[in-house]
Protein backbone atom coordinates (compact mmCIF):
# COMPACT_ATOMS: atom_id res chain seq x y z
CA UNK A 1 0.00 0.00 0.00
CA UNK A 2 1.26 3.33 -1.17
CA UNK A 3 1.99 5.84 1.88
CA UNK A 4 0.65 8.92 0.17
CA UNK A 5 -2.22 10.05 1.87
CA UNK A 6 -5.50 9.70 0.38
CA UNK A 7 -7.69 12.12 -0.34
CA UNK A 8 -11.89 12.10 1.08
CA UNK A 9 -14.39 14.16 1.78
CA UNK A 10 -16.68 13.06 4.81
CA UNK A 11 -19.34 14.78 6.92
CA UNK A 12 -18.81 14.97 10.14
CA UNK A 13 -20.49 16.70 13.29
CA UNK A 14 -20.74 20.72 13.42
CA UNK A 15 -19.49 20.30 16.79
CA UNK A 16 -16.22 17.84 15.81
CA UNK A 17 -15.59 19.78 13.11
CA UNK A 18 -15.45 23.44 15.63
CA UNK A 19 -13.37 21.20 17.96
CA UNK A 20 -11.13 20.18 15.12
CA UNK A 21 -10.57 23.79 13.97
CA UNK A 22 -10.47 24.92 17.52
CA UNK A 23 -7.36 22.24 18.11
CA UNK A 24 -5.37 23.89 15.24
CA UNK A 25 -5.94 27.57 16.37
CA UNK A 26 -4.67 26.47 19.91
CA UNK A 27 -1.52 25.26 18.15
CA UNK A 28 -2.16 21.60 19.14
CA UNK A 29 -2.93 20.17 16.10
CA UNK A 30 -0.90 20.79 12.29
CA UNK A 31 -3.99 20.56 10.21
CA UNK A 32 -8.14 19.34 10.63
CA UNK A 33 -7.00 16.69 8.59
CA UNK A 34 -4.48 15.72 10.85
CA UNK A 35 -6.92 15.90 14.03
CA UNK A 36 -9.33 12.72 11.74
CA UNK A 37 -6.14 11.27 10.55
CA UNK A 38 -4.78 10.78 14.62
CA UNK A 39 -8.51 10.61 15.72
CA UNK A 40 -8.88 7.40 12.87
CA UNK A 41 -5.47 6.01 14.42
CA UNK A 42 -6.19 5.62 17.88
CA UNK A 43 -9.64 3.91 16.91
CA UNK A 44 -7.68 1.63 14.84
CA UNK A 45 -5.32 0.82 18.07
CA UNK A 46 -8.20 0.46 20.33
CA UNK A 47 -9.75 -2.19 17.61
CA UNK A 48 -6.72 -4.18 17.41
CA UNK A 49 -6.00 -3.88 21.41
CA UNK A 50 -9.53 -5.71 21.31
CA UNK A 51 -9.14 -8.39 19.17
CA UNK A 52 -5.98 -9.14 20.83
CA UNK A 53 -7.31 -9.24 24.52
CA UNK A 54 -9.84 -12.04 23.03
CA UNK A 55 -6.32 -13.82 21.36
CA UNK A 56 -5.08 -13.80 24.14
CA UNK A 57 -8.25 -15.38 26.75
CA UNK A 58 -8.71 -17.63 23.96
CA UNK A 59 -4.73 -18.95 23.56
CA UNK A 60 -5.52 -20.22 27.67
CA UNK A 61 -8.01 -22.38 26.36
CA UNK A 62 -7.46 -26.32 26.88
CA UNK A 63 -7.97 -27.72 22.65
CA UNK A 64 -9.45 -30.87 23.76
CA UNK A 65 -12.28 -29.56 25.75
CA UNK A 66 -13.00 -26.83 22.85
CA UNK A 67 -13.15 -29.83 20.39
CA UNK A 68 -15.51 -31.37 22.25
CA UNK A 69 -17.60 -28.39 22.80
CA UNK A 70 -17.52 -27.35 18.80
CA UNK A 71 -18.50 -30.90 18.35
CA UNK A 72 -21.67 -30.66 20.42
CA UNK A 73 -22.21 -27.53 18.92
CA UNK A 74 -22.36 -29.34 15.13
CA UNK A 75 -24.44 -32.10 16.57
CA UNK A 76 -27.50 -29.88 18.28
CA UNK A 77 -27.07 -27.61 14.60
CA UNK A 78 -27.39 -30.47 12.52
CA UNK A 79 -30.49 -31.71 14.50
CA UNK A 80 -32.23 -28.34 13.50
CA UNK A 81 -34.86 -27.68 11.31
CA UNK A 82 -33.33 -25.92 7.98
CA UNK A 83 -34.52 -22.58 8.04
CA UNK B 1 -31.52 -22.39 3.46
CA UNK B 2 -30.21 -24.07 0.26
CA UNK B 3 -28.30 -27.18 -0.14
CA UNK B 4 -25.28 -25.63 -1.86
CA UNK B 5 -21.98 -26.50 -0.62
CA UNK B 6 -21.12 -22.91 -0.30
CA UNK B 7 -24.43 -21.75 1.70
CA UNK B 8 -23.66 -19.54 4.33
CA UNK B 9 -24.69 -21.23 7.76
CA UNK B 10 -28.00 -19.69 9.59
CA UNK B 11 -26.13 -17.38 12.23
CA UNK B 12 -25.76 -18.00 15.92
CA UNK B 13 -27.13 -15.12 18.05
CA UNK B 14 -25.37 -15.21 21.09
CA UNK B 15 -26.93 -14.62 24.51
CA UNK B 16 -25.96 -12.96 27.50
CA UNK B 17 -24.97 -16.27 29.07
CA UNK B 18 -21.86 -16.24 25.99
CA UNK B 19 -21.68 -12.62 26.06
CA UNK B 20 -19.88 -12.49 29.63
CA UNK B 21 -18.90 -15.37 29.53
CA UNK B 22 -16.49 -13.70 27.01
CA UNK B 23 -16.18 -10.35 29.15
CA UNK B 24 -15.15 -12.41 32.27
CA UNK B 25 -12.18 -13.84 29.79
CA UNK B 26 -13.40 -17.53 29.94
CA UNK B 27 -10.78 -19.02 27.86
CA UNK B 28 -12.73 -22.10 26.63
CA UNK B 29 -15.42 -19.85 25.51
CA UNK B 30 -13.88 -17.55 23.98
CA UNK B 31 -11.69 -19.62 21.78
CA UNK B 32 -15.24 -21.46 20.86
CA UNK B 33 -15.91 -18.19 19.55
CA UNK B 34 -13.10 -17.29 17.82
CA UNK B 35 -12.86 -21.00 16.60
CA UNK B 36 -16.48 -20.59 14.84
CA UNK B 37 -15.75 -17.00 13.51
CA UNK B 38 -12.55 -18.46 11.34
CA UNK B 39 -14.95 -21.01 9.88
CA UNK B 40 -17.22 -18.59 8.39
CA UNK B 41 -20.28 -19.51 11.19
CA UNK B 42 -22.42 -15.90 11.11
CA UNK B 43 -22.49 -14.65 14.55
CA UNK B 44 -24.71 -12.23 15.69
CA UNK B 45 -24.36 -9.77 18.74
CA UNK B 46 -27.53 -8.42 20.05
CA UNK B 47 -26.39 -5.28 21.70
CA UNK B 48 -28.64 -4.70 24.59
CA UNK B 49 -27.24 -8.34 25.30
CA UNK B 50 -23.86 -6.76 24.61
CA UNK B 51 -24.96 -4.25 27.76
CA UNK B 52 -25.63 -6.74 30.02
CA UNK B 53 -22.10 -8.51 29.37
CA UNK B 54 -20.89 -5.35 29.87
CA UNK B 55 -22.70 -4.17 33.26
CA UNK B 56 -21.76 -7.29 34.97
CA UNK B 57 -18.40 -7.08 34.36
CA UNK B 58 -17.46 -3.63 34.82
CA UNK B 59 -14.02 -3.40 33.53
CA UNK B 60 -11.79 -1.77 30.78
CA UNK B 61 -10.26 -5.77 29.93
CA UNK B 62 -13.94 -7.22 29.83
CA UNK B 63 -15.17 -4.25 27.43
CA UNK B 64 -12.33 -4.88 25.24
CA UNK B 65 -13.00 -8.41 24.88
CA UNK B 66 -17.18 -7.24 24.05
CA UNK B 67 -15.56 -4.59 21.85
CA UNK B 68 -12.90 -7.52 20.02
CA UNK B 69 -15.83 -9.32 19.02
CA UNK B 70 -17.18 -7.18 17.27
CA UNK B 71 -14.20 -7.06 15.26
CA UNK B 72 -14.76 -10.88 14.21
CA UNK B 73 -15.32 -11.09 10.68
CA UNK B 74 -18.00 -13.17 10.94
CA UNK B 75 -19.92 -11.06 13.76
CA UNK B 76 -22.01 -8.34 13.39
CA UNK B 77 -23.71 -6.20 16.09
CA UNK B 78 -27.83 -6.47 15.59
CA UNK B 79 -28.65 -2.73 17.13
CA UNK B 80 -32.29 -1.50 18.34
CA UNK B 81 -32.90 0.77 15.33
CA UNK B 82 -36.04 2.15 15.17
CA UNK B 83 -40.04 2.01 16.48
CA UNK B 84 -41.12 -0.78 14.85
CA UNK B 85 -38.26 -2.83 16.40
CA UNK B 86 -38.91 -0.98 19.90
CA UNK B 87 -42.55 -1.85 19.58
CA UNK B 88 -41.38 -5.63 18.73
CA UNK B 89 -39.04 -5.80 21.95
CA UNK B 90 -41.52 -4.75 23.79
CA UNK B 91 -43.90 -6.92 23.02
CA UNK B 92 -41.22 -10.32 23.49
CA UNK B 93 -41.31 -8.44 26.89
CA UNK B 94 -44.56 -8.47 27.87
CA UNK B 95 -45.01 -11.68 26.40
CA UNK B 96 -42.44 -13.93 28.26
CA UNK B 97 -40.94 -11.62 31.40
CA UNK B 98 -37.78 -11.58 30.15
CA UNK B 99 -35.28 -8.78 31.10
CA UNK B 100 -35.15 -6.15 28.09
CA UNK B 101 -31.42 -8.01 26.96
CA UNK B 102 -33.10 -11.20 27.04
CA UNK B 103 -36.13 -10.11 25.42
CA UNK B 104 -33.37 -8.66 22.51
CA UNK B 105 -32.28 -11.86 22.00
CA UNK B 106 -34.93 -13.56 21.59
CA UNK B 107 -36.58 -10.94 19.54
CA UNK B 108 -33.33 -10.92 17.51
CA UNK B 109 -33.73 -15.06 17.03
CA UNK B 110 -37.72 -15.01 16.16
CA UNK B 111 -37.53 -12.36 13.38
CA UNK B 112 -34.39 -13.67 11.98
CA UNK B 113 -35.31 -17.82 12.56
CA UNK B 114 -31.61 -18.33 13.92
CA UNK B 115 -30.44 -20.43 16.74
CA UNK B 116 -29.55 -18.86 20.07
CA UNK B 117 -26.14 -19.98 21.32
CA UNK B 118 -26.32 -20.37 25.19
CA UNK B 119 -24.71 -21.79 28.37
CA UNK B 120 -28.13 -22.02 29.73
CA UNK B 121 -30.46 -24.08 27.40
CA UNK B 122 -33.02 -24.52 29.99
CA UNK B 123 -34.12 -20.97 30.46
CA UNK B 124 -34.80 -20.43 26.74
CA UNK B 125 -37.01 -24.13 26.74
CA UNK B 126 -38.59 -22.39 29.83
CA UNK B 127 -40.11 -19.59 27.32
CA UNK B 128 -39.72 -20.36 23.61
CA UNK B 129 -43.73 -21.46 24.26
CA UNK B 130 -44.14 -17.93 24.92
CA UNK B 131 -43.87 -16.63 21.46
CA UNK B 132 -45.43 -17.70 18.01
CA UNK B 133 -42.36 -19.61 17.07
CA UNK B 134 -40.35 -22.13 19.11
CA UNK B 135 -36.77 -20.77 19.63
CA UNK B 136 -34.05 -22.68 18.40
CA UNK B 137 -31.35 -23.29 21.08
CA UNK B 138 -27.83 -24.37 20.36
CA UNK B 139 -26.48 -25.04 24.20
CA UNK B 140 -22.27 -24.85 24.47
CA UNK B 141 -21.51 -27.79 27.02
CA UNK B 142 -18.58 -29.91 27.24
CA UNK B 143 -20.05 -33.47 26.94
CA UNK B 144 -17.11 -35.24 28.93
CA UNK B 145 -17.44 -32.94 31.53
CA UNK B 146 -19.28 -34.56 34.81
CA UNK B 147 -22.86 -32.97 35.38
CA UNK B 148 -22.22 -29.84 37.29
CA UNK B 149 -18.79 -29.78 37.06
CA UNK B 150 -18.91 -26.49 34.73
CA UNK B 151 -16.54 -24.03 35.51
CA UNK B 152 -17.99 -22.27 32.05
CA UNK B 153 -21.39 -20.97 32.90
CA UNK B 154 -21.99 -17.25 34.11
CA UNK B 155 -24.41 -16.58 37.24
CA UNK B 156 -27.26 -14.85 34.20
Amino acid sequence: MSDRKARLTITVDPRLSAYAEQLVAEGRASSVSAVFNDALSEKARRDRRALDRLREIAAQADPATVSRMMAHIDAQAAALPQR
Amino acid sequence: MSEDAGAVPAPYVLDVSVLTAVARADAGVTSLILDLDARGQPLVLPALAMVAASLDARSEDADDALRGLEQLGSAEVAPLRDADQAARLAAVIARTGLDPWDAHVAAVADAAICPILTLAAAKWREHSADLDEPLHVIEIADPGEAPGDSGSEPDR
